[in-house]
């Protein structure tokens, strides 16, 4: 009880209050921008959390990424363009929705579900890590090992493009943190006699260019999307009460999806939406009605990816495995502010981890009125100009990875020069995210592949024979496996009518 | 920026091969089997084995599905293809984060910024009387946010913040 009561002392101090609302503003008009993704408004935020104490900072990355997911619906339901990946799945509906008149109703079941998912997801965060903390206080480098290859190998399965793509990408990301000399060995490795190498990639400068640079690059490239017509709006909560009460299974299924996908490494809010939409599909007693402006996928999905944001932080504070690229993000933050991920963290930290549920309550919770303020403004903030916005963001690029690294201009090399790979790469069907992924996670990957192999004496029987680490073998080679499964069930349902 | 599959693939592999060769040229450590060489070697085994079946147009097949599913999902409009200089506007970016880094301590933030949003401005389609504005208003912006709320002190060069 002490350490809760602690936990709220670390959480009401005046400046995590300010970050938690200054960061909620910055998430929704982010969000609501079309091409500004949830990823990029939090790798943006890094910088200026390295100047605030370690609860703020992990209060600015929790809200800002929240209050981004749910307001990516926005110009879904507005525009049918996503603000977010997380939402693309269930744009068709709501915007089916808004041409039948009804964009009330669903944006207010985006932000009414998300919120009620967001909270969902806490408590199952707040029920399971501490359970799983146990358990992997018995895990040694082995389990390690596989339970970071299945993240990464999950990592390329979400990817919406070629499985041998999306792996290549994350070997890459894996081969980038081998530059520099803290490896086994303590050797200097791909330095080329550079001194500013031998420190390695720094992860926030090669984020802000992946994430942030490369998507001002992109939309360079691109048309200004439409414009919001100003549209009046009613109501925005009046009958949410009542589509609670009349789907309350879509709601706990939705829940239940997002929660454990968010729990599998590798895996989050994207991936979240997709398998809600379909499961709600797959059981709905009227599945012809989706996609004509139906709200029970709307209602599934939208809960299912908020509550895989919390849940997506089990994996990433007991392992330092990170569920989506935004707890990728997170994990950078949480190393950067001493609070190193792991099992122990729960015991030696815990309340720290309490100020972090609490976070996530209180951001669910204001994530309705501003959530309504937002909407309202919507028309104002998704019509801003594209040419204003992007310069904005390119300067905070350059001055924000700068700051980070203790005012050394190579990291302002790096971020161009992960600006023009994550361009190139996006362009050519290589998933950066999956290369970020192999970034954040490579140094502990070969730590925990060298240190198993030395103990072992060179041998890679060990990696098999300990009852959960082959489970968790047995799990990623699943993974790698899964997309030759779905290539041949493709390949014989298409076939099947033609010999028909 | 669009290449072949054959290219990537080509870039992947023969990265791969290097990373693999110039791991195994790696000092081990004295008494142990396995040492800094262990992890780029396999990672470089990796990626001549991915590039190798890039080339070969393995998993293409998941590519098309995603991008036939892209395409339903977008109005025609979007779906013209833009003038092909457009796409060498995308070098700008990063092409004025590097004038950042060379310029920023000589001339100072507030200048080479104004520039960077200026250039970049313009080259979004804006109308000199956004883009001239912008530029004035937005460095002085961040710098404030930067040197007040986040204590973090930009180059000051040849015209530092006035306060």
């Amino acid at each position: 009880m002490n350490t809760v009561i602690q936990a709220f002392g670390l959480v009401f101090q005046p400046d995590v209050m300010i970050a938690i609302v200054a960061s909620a503003f910055y998430g929704l008009t982010v969000g609501a921008l079309p091409g500004l993704s949830a990823t990029m408004a939090t790798a943006l935020l890094v910088p200026v959390t390295f100047y605030l104490s370690p609860i703020a900072a992990i209060a600015t990355i929790i809200t800002a990424s929240a209050m981004a997911i749910f307001s990516g619906d926005i110009p879904g339901c507005l525009l049918r363009i996503p603000g977010t990946p997380a939402s693309a799945a269930y744009t068709d509906e709501a915007y089916a929705m808004t041409r039948k008149g009804e964009a009330e109703t669903a944006l207010g079941i985006c932000l009414w579900f998300s919120a009620l998912g967001g909270i969902a997801g806490t408590l199952s965060l707040m029920l399971i890590a501490p359970l799983l903390a146990e358990m992997a206080l018995s895990f040694s480098t082995y389990e390690n090992f596989w339970l970071a290859m299945l993240g990464l190998m999950c990592s390329t399965l979400v990817a919406r493009s070629s499985p041998i793509k999306a792996i290549a990408a994350m070997l890459l990301g894996l081969l980038i943190t081998c530059i520099g000399i803290d490896n086994p060995g303590g050797v200097p490795r791909f330095t080329f006699g550079s001194t500013d190498l031998l420190g390695g990639i720094e992860v926030i400068p090669a984020l802000v260019g992946v994430f942030a640079l490369a998507e001002v690059m992109r939309s360079l490239t691109e048309r200004e999307p439409p414009k919001l017509e100003n549209r009046r709006l009613g109501s925005i909560l009046k009958g949410q009460w009542e589509l609670t009460k009349k789907y309350p299974k879509q709601q706990a299924r939705g829940n239940l999806i997002g929660i454990i996908i968010g729990v599998l490494p590798g895996a989050g809010a994207d991936m979240a939406a997709w398998v809600s939409y379909a499961m709600a599909k797959r059981f709905s007693k009227t599945p012809e009605k989706f996609g004509t402006g139906h709200p029970e996928g709307l209602i599934e999905a939208g809960a299912s990816n908020n509550a895989s944001l919390a849940s997506g932080w089990v994996p990433a504070l007991l392992f330092g495995i990170p569920g989506d690229t935004i707890t990728a993000i997170a994990i950078g933050v949480l190393y950067m502010k001493g609070l190193n991920p792991g099992p122990t963290l729960f015991s030696s930290q815990a309340s720290s981890m309490y100020a972090l549920y609490i976070i996530f309550i209180i951001g669910n919770i204001i994530m309705i009125p501003l959530g309504i303020i937002m909407i309202r403004l919507a028309s104002k903030v998704v019509g801003a100009p594209r040419s204003a916005v992007m310069p904005v963001i390119m300067i905070f690029c350059a001055v924000g990875a700068f700051a980070t690294a203790g005012n050394n201009l190579f990291a302002v090399y790096c971020v161009a020069i992960f600006g023009l790979i994550g361009f190139v790469m996006e362009k050519n069907g290589y998933p950066v995210a999956a290369m970020v992924l192999g970034i954040v996670m490579g140094t502990m990957v070969e730590q925990s592949f060298v240190t198993s192999l030395i103990k072992s004496d060179g041998s890679i029987l060990p990696f098999f024979s300990r009852p959960v680490s082959s489970v968790l073998a047995a799990m990623t080679f699943g993974a790698l496996l899964w997309p030759v499964f779905v290539w041949t069930m493709r390949r014989l349902r298409t076939e099947r009518p033609a010999t028909a | 920026m669009l290449l072949s599959d054959r290219v990537t693939g080509g870039v992947i592999a023969t990265l791969g091969a290097t990373a693999f060769f110039y791991g195994s040229k790696l000092p081990p450590v004295p008494g142990q089997q396995v040492g800094p060489s262990a992890f780029p070697m396999v990672v470089g085994a990796g990626l001549v084995l991915c590039g190798v079946m890039i080339v070969l147009g393995v998993g293409r097949h998941f590519e098309e599905v995603a991008e036939a599913d892209v395409v339903s999902h977008s109005t025609p409009e979007e779906l013209e293809p833009l003038p092909a200089w457009r796409n060498w506007l995308a070098l700008l970016p990063p092409a004025l984060l590097i004038f950042y880094a060379l310029v920023s301590e000589k001339l100072g933030f507030l200048p080479t910024a104004a520039i960077m949003v200026l250039t970049a401005s313009l080259a979004f389609g804006a109308r000199p009387k956004l883009a001239v504005p912008l530029a004035i208003i937005a460095p002085f912006v961040i710098n404030l946010i930067f040197l007040k709320l986040l204590r973090v002190p930009l180059p000051g060069g040849l015209l530092p913040f006035p306060w």
